[in-house]
């Protein structure tokens, strides 16, 4: 039998009761299939056919189950700008709840405000598609971040049934809004709610998927402020600590772990570049280049790829990583020459003459002193006899033992 | 809902993704696109053995092959390439070290 609304609210009332967060949460989602139950029995439903529903629940309930079908009844018909107003309702109401209650709530706190944000997305989508303008993905991080806000101030709890073991999770979300709308420097507030806050939990003691969905937006606000150390760091530990079955999210975030980790001077297997069919497609070439210290392929490389790059903004990265396929060409300089201390610029010169880079003599003599001073080789130049005198041991070192790989300058 | 969101509303926590997002997954191939997102997870929570921390064998997460991490290589130095381009170079240091003693007569 399709259920009503009377059945519904008595449903919501057991859950309530027996504090069951997961069916609270599957109570409150629209694509649940009671959400078309009930629209059977309110073919277009408008607010003020549920008059006579107010008060037959504890507040806020009454008008959150009301909001629910008004939700449903705007998916139904394809409203998606009126389905966010409303269900944007049904989370201010649930929020007054939540904050006086414990962590059981939350399975259902994401599943609202997953909803949120993904009605956001359609909502914003759909105006576009017709040429009008539409905010409500700012609207939903707003609302989200206020429910990191109420997860946050959980101070009478107990400890394994605090608000707090929401945090994570919800930062996730508003930082996925922030990053949809292009807003990314507003990240900061939230994080600095959260580094201000030394009474959380560690977040290795977060189920696996907050903590992986939480280091790959700090990971990526990291590479895109250029902080490189500390985005290779969250997103090692965001690779590693993700389902191997979520594929998606592991190549995302492979996306921007590679190049840093070239620049770190450790290059992505064979093993790990099959599993990834798509970055093998991109960075192949250059991984290839850096090996043999072939610069003509690598450049062309970053030339056929340029457009990718600085789409995912991953040009400057690659850019970057040019130096260490330059040290290839220089190291294959000096093995020609058995390993030869005393070697002429006039080398290196030819070298990149024959990569079929077209340079003069004292550019040459540039790049070198540029090597040396990077690090990447070990020695001096006699300006004067046009001679780079390189050290008895290790004249080129591995490149995983640069002590600041990330350095810009 | 509209079907352009609904892949990732529609993934509980406990059900599995796989059937949805199949063709999209296809459309999708070869292309890397700068709005794509970080999907939500199948499930909330996992343990070691459904990571790549399983194949470690108590390495640190991104060691790399010397510290026992088979998915990085931090050792690639070569000192036995054969290409055109060893023979180009070889050449080229001939005619230096001729040149080089030319000048110095």
């Amino acid at each position: 039998m399709p259920m009503d609304l009377m059945t519904f609210m008595s449903q919501l009332n057991d859950a309530l009761v027996a504090e069951n967060g997961p069916n609270l949460a599957y109570l409150l989602r629209p694509t649940s299939p009671h959400g078309k139950d009930l629209m059977k029995e309110f073919r277009n439903p408008t607010r003020p056919m549920f008059k006579r529903y107010e008060g037959s629940m504890q507040s806020p309930w009454d008008e959150i189950a009301i909001q629910y079908v008004l939700v449903c009844g705007h998916i139904a018909k394809r409203r998606p700008g009126e389905a966010f107003k409303e269900h944007s309702q049904l989370v201010s109401l649930f929020l007054r709840f939540f904050t006086e209650n414990r962590g059981w709530t939350l399975p259902a706190l994401f599943s609202v405000l997953r909803d949120l944000r993904d009605l956001a997305f359609d909502a914003d989508h759909h105006a576009k598609y017709n040429g009008q303008r539409s905010e409500c993905m700012e609207d939903a991080a707003r609302t989200i971040a206020k429910a990191f806000g109420n997860c946050m101030t959980d101070r009478t709890s107990p400890p394994d049934q605090s608000r707090k073991w929401g945090i994570y999770y919800v930062v996730g979300l508003v930082l996925k809004c922030y990053f949809r709308v292009k807003r990314i420097s507003l990240s900061k507030n939230v994080l600095r709610a959260l580094d201000a806050n030394t009474d959380i939990p560690p977040l290795s003691a977060y189920p696996r998927s907050h903590q992986v969905t939480y280091r790959y937006y700090l990971g990526m606000l990291s590479f895109l402020n250029e902080e490189y150390a500390k985005s290779e760091q969250e997103l090692t530990l965001a690779f590693y600590h993700c389902h191997i079955e979520a594929h998606s999210n592991q190549e995302r975030i492979l996306t921007y772990l590679i190049p840093l980790r070239i620049l770190k001077g450790h290059l992505p297997s064979e093993e790990l570049m099959r599993r990834f069919p798509i970055l093998d497609e991109l960075y192949a070439p250059f991984i290839a280049a850096i090996r043999v210290g072939d610069i003509a392929t690598y450049d062309r490389a970053l030339e056929s790829r340029e457009r990718r790059l600085v789409e995912l903004n991953l040009w400057l990265t690659l850019e970057k990583a040019r130096e260490l396929c330059l040290r290839g060409l220089f190291r294959r300089v000096w093995v020609a020459t058995n390993k030869s201390t005393r070697i002429p610029i006039l080398m290196f010169h030819s070298s990149l003459k024959i990569s079929g880079v077209d340079v003069v003599e004292a550019e040459a003599e540039c790049l070198v002193a540029n090597m040396i001073y990077k690090g990447f080789m070990r020695g001096y130049i006699s300006h004067e006899k046009q001679m780079v005198v390189l050290a008895q041991t290790n004249a080129f070192p591995r490149l995983a033992d640069r002590q600041t790989p990330f350095a810009m300058t | 809902m509209s079907t352009t969101a609904s892949s990732s509303s529609k993934v509980t926590e406990s059900t599995s993704k796989a059937g949805e997002q199949k063709p999209e997954a296809t459309q999708r191939l070869g292309v890397l696109e700068e709005d794509d997102e970080f999907e939500e997870f199948a499930v909330a929570d996992w343990d070691d053995s459904q990571t790549d921390l399983a194949h470690l064998g108590g390495a640190a997460p991104g060691a790399a092959k010397s510290g026992g991490d088979k998915l990085w290589e931090d050792n690639w130095d070569d000192d036995d390439i054969e290409d055109e381009f060893s023979t180009q170079l070889r050449n080229e240091l001939a005619k230096t070290n001729k040149g080089g003693d030319a000048m110095e007569h």
